[in-house]
């Protein structure tokens, strides 16, 4: 087996003495996808930054390739790039800004090249942004400069922090190609932390979900955060956008997470017992998990969607298709909080 | 008025015939000022940068101390290096009274704390990403200063154009510390002094249109940096 690109051991990382994120192991292995989850303020961005060698840990050690890395470590900080959130360009034009990083590295000879290169993997043409200056671009076009920088240096890691969060569906669409295209042609490794779950879950190998700075999940579990209120019934749970009632069980917190396993989806409303909740909702998406093969819907419940794994016999049998209106059930005994 | 009017005659016959006497202000001035503002910058660009960039214990009082000395009166300035500097003083061996590496010396001081205060502003009001962004692509410690230093140019330049200003335009230090010496220590500044006392409107108008042009020059190379 490879050696893994990334191992943390016993990383706990806090500021002004408040501890911000936890994880007790974690290893990627080299050329995977992984994606972090979680709402903000879990950590993720914290994650990215430390595995980015931006930050030293305050506690525990990341092994790049098996050996301990810290900031401005040569072992690692020309193999692996990190593309923040907002998009900071530097003062200079496009050209200065992606060449910048080859600069660092004594690189003289194609750098034309491998700009231009870069610029056409994010959709921008040389000839009309090459030259212009770095205050003369929209949002998305920053984003994508950014992101042309990175892909330049053809890094062995590249870390993205929500690399579609402020950008328009068709830079959002080449930013995520392009990011695709390095891991396909490069064999880069990927970590992308996201709110577009259903990105993450078609492209990733693994999904890392984050909580208060912990990793809780490593799949495709439904989560749903706090606050919870006490319904009419005397249960716990939330209203719905629909109306429908979310119940869960007694909730160990106001903002504490619960974590819903869906037991079944059903074409017709199903029969219950005791502990049984159905709700109803609408197919929002059929996706493809890229690891497994195995499918995986996407039913909105009020605002909530719902992950669930369901086998292909079950898509001819209950006719599921994007749109359809189809039952979810899931027990309260079973929902596990964090 | 008249007089007005006939020391902007007398100033442009001054500085067309090329009075030496004229000129040799000029040129003391241009000189000082050049070590003066040469010498800050080396050392305040760097200590300024120092300051805004990193937090440490002490940090806030330092920095109220170089704010409080970027208004040092330069009569007060002049006395102290005069004290350091007389035959008395405890740099008196290097006879650098009435010399222009003595005015240089005071202008240092002027000079300084401005650049240092001003740098350290530019360096604070930089953007916190720029950081994440430089070391991202895998800069080092002096890249990351270097690119740092870079990117706050244009705050630094305002600081130095205004330490520049300074300089050119303080009396106090010139004339305690140079002496107004004819031909050798006399600036630009001492002698509009002098000549006005002496009713001699013309040299000082000349040399005061002298120093709003180096002003001028200085400003426009600036903004053309600016652009870069």
């Amino acid at each position: 087996m490879d050696l893994p690109i990334y191992e943390i051991r016993s990383l706990k990382h806090s500021y002004a003495g408040k501890t911000v994120l936890e994880v007790e192991h974690l290893i990627v292995q080299p050329a995977a996808i992984i994606g972090l989850i979680g709402p903000n303020g879990s950590g993720k961005s914290t994650l990215l930054r430390l595995l980015g060698l931006i930050e030293r840990p305050s506690q525990g050690n990341i092994l790049y390739n098996g050996q301990f890395v810290e900031p401005f470590s040569d072992e690692a900080r020309f193999h692996i790039t990190l593309l923040p959130q907002e998009p900071f360009l530097m003062k200079r034009s496009v050209f200065k800004n992606v060449s910048y990083g080859l600069k660092l590295r004594g690189n003289s000879g194609d750098t034309a090249d491998r700009v231009n290169e870069a610029l056409s993997l994010v959709g921008l043409s040389s000839e009309d942004f090459a030259q212009r200056p770095w205050y003369a671009l929209s949002g998305g076009e920053a984003q994508r400069v950014a992101l042309a920088a990175r892909l330049a240096l053809t890094p062995k890691v590249l870390l993205l922090d929500e690399p579609t969060a402020s950008v328009d569906a068709a830079s959002a669409q080449l930013i995520k190609e392009a990011t695709l295209r390095a891991r396909r042609e490069l064999g880069t490794t990927l970590i992308v932390a996201s709110h577009d779950w259903q990105w993450l879950y078609e492209i990733c190998d693994e999904i890392l979900h984050l909580f208060k700075g912990k990793i809780f999940g490593r799949g495709r579990e439904t989560i749903i955060f706090g606050p919870w209120q006490k319904l009419k019934t005397g249960k716990w749970g939330k209203i719905l956008s629909d109306k429908q009632q979310l119940q869960v069980s007694f909730p160990p917190n106001q903002e504490a997470a619960a974590v819903i396993d869906i037991l079944s989806v059903s074409h017709d409303r199903p029969t219950t017992s005791g502990e049984d909740i159905v709700l109803s909702g609408t197919v929002s998406r059929l996706s493809l998990e890229r690891k497994t093969g195995r499918l995986f819907a996407t039913i909105l419940v009020g605002d909530f969607p719902f992950n669930v794994g369901i086998a292909s016999e079950q898509v001819k049998e209950h006719t599921i298709f994007p749109g359809k209106t189809i039952f979810i059930r899931y027990r309260l005994d079973q929902i596990k909080w964090i | 008025m008249d007089f007005i009017l006939e020391g902007f005659f007398e100033a442009y016959n001054l500085l067309v015939s090329g009075n030496a006497e004229t000129y040799s202000a000029i040129l003391a001035t241009v000189k000082v000022s050049s070590y003066s503002i040469g010498c800050s910058l080396l050392l305040g660009i760097p200590l300024g940068f120092f300051l805004g960039y990193f937090n440490f214990s002490g940090k806030k009082p330092l920095r109220t101390i170089v704010d409080t000395l970027m208004a040092l009166p330069t009569v007060f300035i002049g006395l102290i290096v005069y004290a350091f500097l007389t035959h008395r003083g405890p740099l008196g061996n290097f006879s650098l009274l009435f010399t222009l590496p003595g005015i240089a010396i005071g202008q240092t001081i002027l000079a300084l704390p401005i650049v240092i205060g001003l740098s350290a502003t530019a360096v604070e009001s930089m953007d916190k990403k720029l950081r994440i962004a430089i070391l991202s692509m895998g800069a080092n410690r002096r890249q990351l200063f270097l690119t740092s230093l870079w990117e706050s140019r244009h705050g630094i330049l305002a600081g130095a154009i205004a330490a520049y200003g300074r300089v050119m335009t303080e009396v106090g230090i010139s004339m305690m510390v140079g002496g107004n010496i004819k031909w050798h220590t006399r600036t630009i500044t001492t002698a509009i002094a002098l000549e006005t006392n002496k009713g001699q409107f013309g040299m000082g108008v000349a040399l005061g249109l002298v120093l709003l042009t180096i002003a001028f020059c200085v400003n426009l190379s600036v903004s053309v940096l600016r652009r870069r």
